[in-house]
């Protein structure tokens, strides 16, 4: 079962290369943004429409966003978003918004896996 | 400004059902201002759109642009070439752009992505309260600028009604009554006279209960 899975984040919250979804079973698609708070309820349900079965979008933690309320903006908009994909018929929880400390890759990754579950979870009610 | 907010997502795909291909199109006035109808939003509501097709197995193309204004024949003008290439056009402007798009263009399919709600003051971020009702007989001058028709929920020209309770109105406590505002202001200002006055019954073909509204400038208008 090809399961794909969407990762919006800013460019300060994490640099993850390839190497490192290299452990998730399925195909990983990466966007990565100036700041979490540049990221639009478009960008995301353009992730959906690329085929991903469930998003994460990962900011900065709140009192460390180099734009001071970005990942906070983030936070809103992935919540814009869950309602807009309840209205069309699709489950919220899709899409999933962490606040994550800077340049740690270990609970970047941790979010990642999560979303790939709930993925997993969505693609085989499908 | 005018405000406005999205449809739900439903109602426009009801009214697109048939069609393939839509353009979705905003207006940088009084919508993108209240975030209800702008560039942004113009991207949400195609993507929306779109997902929501795709998932259910019948793929929708769409266009996105956003015009200066809607409500101003000059500014529709590129509609006359987008026309021929979608069926329909989800307008994101209020109902003025909508209705403006249905005369000038009898050939194109136009649907709302919108509701217009009222005229509206951007009084804190993600907040917009009604403060104009466009009645066409503004009485500002005598209430200290506080309009008791926009604001207050039963259009009271003379004085608060019996139940307003410490300066709350009664059909929703979180709004102050208006009336109260008013005595208050003028009374601070020692302008309580101007309220000596009774409010005759207020005509109200002005506001529009004498039908649609114009305005004529005669010297603006040319020959052609």
């Amino acid at each position: 079962m090809a399961v794909t899975i969407g990762v919006l984040c800013c460019h300060y919250t994490n640099q993850a290369g390839e190497e490192d979804f290299q452990g998730i079973p399925g195909t990983v698609i990466v966007r990565r943004y100036p700041c979490s708070g540049h990221i639009e309820v478009a960008d995301i349900l353009r992730t959906f429409e690329e085929g991903a079965e469930a998003v994460l979008v990962a900011g900065c933690e709140a009192e460390s966003c180099h734009n001071l309320s970005g990942s906070q903006r983030a936070e809103k908009k992935v919540q814009g978003a869950r309602k807009i994909l309840e209205e069309i018929g699709l489950e919220p929880e899709r899409v999933r918004f962490a606040f994550l400390p800077r340049l740690d890759t270990g609970p970047f990754m941790e979010e990642v896996k999560k979303t790939f579950e709930i993925a997993l979870t969505m693609k085989s009610k499908s | 400004m005018i405000v406005a907010e999205r449809k739900p997502i439903r109602r426009v795909l009801e009214a697109i059902e048939p069609y393939q291909r839509v353009l979705v199109l905003g207006c940088r006035g009084c919508v993108a201002i209240c975030s209800a109808g702008g560039d942004r939003e113009v991207e949400t509501m195609a993507a929306a759109l779109r997902l929501a097709r795709k998932r259910a197995g019948r793929p929708l193309e769409t266009g996105e642009a956003t015009l200066i204004r809607q409500c101003d024949p000059e500014y529709l003008a590129p509609l006359r070439e987008w026309a021929d290439k979608y069926e329909a056009v989800v307008s994101m402007a209020c109902g003025v752009g909508v209705n403006l798009i249905a005369d000038l263009f009898p050939e194109i399919r136009v649907y709302p992505g919108v509701d217009t709600t009222f005229y509206g003051a951007n009084t804190a971020l993600g907040e917009w309260q009604e403060k104009c009702r466009g009645c066409g007989d503004c009485i500002l001058d005598l209430t200290g600028g506080l309009c008791p028709i926009a604001r207050c929920a039963k259009n009271l020209l003379n004085g608060p009604c019996g139940g307003s309770q410490g300066g709350r109105c009664e059909i929703r406590p979180e709004v102050p009554c208006v009336w109260h505002q008013i005595y208050e202001r003028l009374s601070a200002r020692g302008e309580l006279d101007r309220l000596m006055n009774f409010f005759p019954a207020k005509d109200w073909r002005p506001a529009g209960h004498g039908g649609p509204r114009d305005r004529i400038r005669e010297d603006l208008k040319m020959d052609k």
